[in-house]
């Protein structure tokens, strides 16, 4: 955060990054109202600040700064920078590592096997089901759903033991980077999830308690800072897994899930349809999937752009390489892009809203309160 | 659906589990050999709360399986039938949140064990921390363990909390630690056997 070198999108500019704040008129009986960094019910911890009347949301500010980390990458070699970047957002640690190894291999001008870029779908779907598995399972929590929320978890868990038995990690860890991929994903079924999932699913649907919490809540009217399932809500086909080639998505006949409601059970409902689009994508894409480690130069120069669709929307490092060290990177969140939006989105709604709304963008702070040095 | 879920939840019957499973690499390493350590945990010896279990040991060092890694170094048998826990993250990845969130699961379900969240460190036994302490954590931290009663422990949550390593400052920079639970994240195991010894149990 702060002054620094801003990836937005394609474009790098110097200045300071995101306007996470829009300020906020002060009337007559308002008064601020802090919440955070640290209290019950947030999973991390953030500064929150709202401008109210009494039930009223005015206007909300997110600071994301009180966790912030120095991850120190400039002039490490790629393996001991790699070991950093799978570490800035661990539920997201595969994605952050194949974003920075995509711009590693375009930075050098090496192109992964066929078999590999199978291998690395499988772990970026796997990821994104246990991620939509737990922002679903959190908000059901909310809702005080016990039985909903505990099956939720057990998926979750289960699907961390898939990913620990086929790739030695149950967070990916050490299991991709440039041209490498260390994961067994051969004869991979996961049928009890789906079967499981569905039934949850569907019944949540059906569920007035549970819809009555998200409907109407955090409706997106500005849509100008959002990305991922967030995005996609609202009626905008933004998919990384569309728009970037690096990864054979169109082999696979990938469909973009996307709602129109823009409110958080639009949010619950894509990302539920997501599951099971990539539950589709992991049968395809396991019979091909092939695991493999290349040789990378280890005096390699050039700049690289790498990109891919992380649970929470597109997720982008940039990089410049002189002679084999990390000489300059930038990131670009997706979850800074949701606080944005996740911003705009409480004006006009209540306090007990915040919840479900906070839960239903699946932000992660971790990945957003990162300095590089 | 919408009438049954409590019919579901009778339905799946337990789901606890009475077997403990092995995820390899939030285990014990052992091994011998030069191994080029990024954390230095591997110095005449393996030290499990510097490890952050990136494999580039292998296959000098291998996992064993034993998850029993954390060091306990005091514990309170007042908390032995009921243990409240308040988490604070001060500089972490997601990752210890992560796994801390899943011993909640009906696969380990921590409130067999009488362990418990609480929101406020007013009602905590235990300040759970989690992360390196970052530079704006550092008063709330201290401000939640101002704010517990006695008597209290603390408990560092993975690698980052115990040793800092990559990222920056362990806890114990600032205050005592009673419990050191290494893992990069700690699988739920590690953490569930480290809370039932901090409470004088024998753990999972």
């Amino acid at each position: 955060m702060g002054r620094g070198l801003c990836l937005y999108e394609e474009v790098l500019v110097r200045e300071d990054c995101w306007p996470l704040s829009r300020g906020g008129e002060r009337g007559y009986g308002d008064f601020r109202f802090s919440y955070g960094p640290s209290a019950g019910g947030l999973l991390e911890s953030v500064g929150v600040d709202l401008l109210t009347s009494g039930e009223l949301v005015k206007e909300l500010t997110v600071d994301p700064g009180f966790k912030e980390r120095e991850v120190k990458v400039k002039g490490k070699s790629l393996e001991d920078a790699l070991l950093l970047v799978e570490r800035i957002n661990v539920p997201f640690s595969f994605s952050h590592s194949l974003a920075f190894s995509t711009a590693v291999e375009e930075a050098v001008d090496l192109e992964p096997p066929r078999g590999l870029k199978f291998s690395r779908i499988v772990a970026l779907e796997l990821e994104r089901i246990r991620n939509h598995l737990f922002v679903i399972a959190r908000l059901t929590e909310a809702a005080s759903l016990g039985v909903p929320s505990y099956h939720l978890y057990y998926l979750v868990e289960e699907v961390n033991r898939v990913i620990d038995a086929r790739c030695g990690h149950r967070y990916f860890v050490g299991s991709g980077g440039p041209l490498k991929m260390e994961c067994n994903f051969a004869d991979l079924r996961l049928g009890k999830v789906e079967e499981e999932f569905k039934e949850i699913f569907s019944g949540l649907q059906e569920t007035r308690i549970f819809v009555d919490r998200l409907q109407d809540n955090g409706r997106l009217i500005e849509t100008e800072w959002v990305t991922g399932p967030a995005a996609r809500a609202s009626g905008l086909k933004l998919d990384a897994r569309k728009e970037w080639d690096s990864l054979p998505y169109s082999d696979l006949g990938f469909q973009v899930q996307v709602g129109e409601e823009g409110d958080a059970l639009g949010r619950f409902i894509v990302r539920g349809e997501e599951v099971l689009e990539s539950l589709r994508l992991i049968s395809s894409a396991s019979r091909e999937a092939q695991g493999g480690s290349g040789e990378v130069p280890s005096s390699g120069e050039g700049e690289g752009l790498g990109r891919v669709e992380s649970p929470s929307g597109d997720l982008a490092y940039y990089l410049r390489l002189n002679r084999g060290s990390v000489e300059e990177v930038a990131l670009l969140p997706p979850s800074l892009l949701n606080l944005i939006s996740f911003s705009l989105s409480m004006r006009g709604n209540v306090f007990t809203d915040f919840q479900f709304n906070w839960e239903s963008f699946g932000i992660w702070i971790s990945e957003v309160g990162v300095k590089f040095a | 659906m919408r009438r049954v879920w409590f019919i579901r939840g009778l339905r799946k019957g337990v789901l606890t589990e009475r077997e403990n499973r092995v995820f390899n690499w939030s285990t014990s390493l052992e091994g011998s050999g030069e191994v080029k350590c990024p954390t230095d945990a591997i110095r005449n010896g393996w030290d499990s709360s510097k490890c952050i279990f990136c494999r580039r040991c292998y296959p000098s060092y291998k996992p064993t399986g034993d998850f029993r890694i954390a060091q306990v170094r005091r514990s309170e048998s007042t908390f032995k039938r009921s243990f409240h826990l308040y988490p604070i993250d001060v500089g972490s990845c997601g990752g210890c949140n992560h796994e801390l969130k899943l011993i909640s699961s009906p696969q380990y379900d921590l409130t067999r064990f009488g362990i418990f969240f609480t929101n406020t460190p007013r009602h905590a036994d235990a300040i759970l921390v989690m992360g390196v302490v970052s530079p704006r954590m550092r008063e709330a931290l201290l401000r939640a363990y101002e704010a517990m009663p006695e008597p209290k422990l603390v408990i560092a949550l993975g690698t980052c909390a115990a040793s800092g390593r990559l990222f920056g400052d362990p806890v114990e920079r600032y205050i005592g630690v009673d419990v050191m639970v290494p893992g990069c994240p700690p699988n739920p195991l590690t953490i569930l056997d480290a809370l039932i010894k901090a409470k004088g149990g024998k753990g999972v």
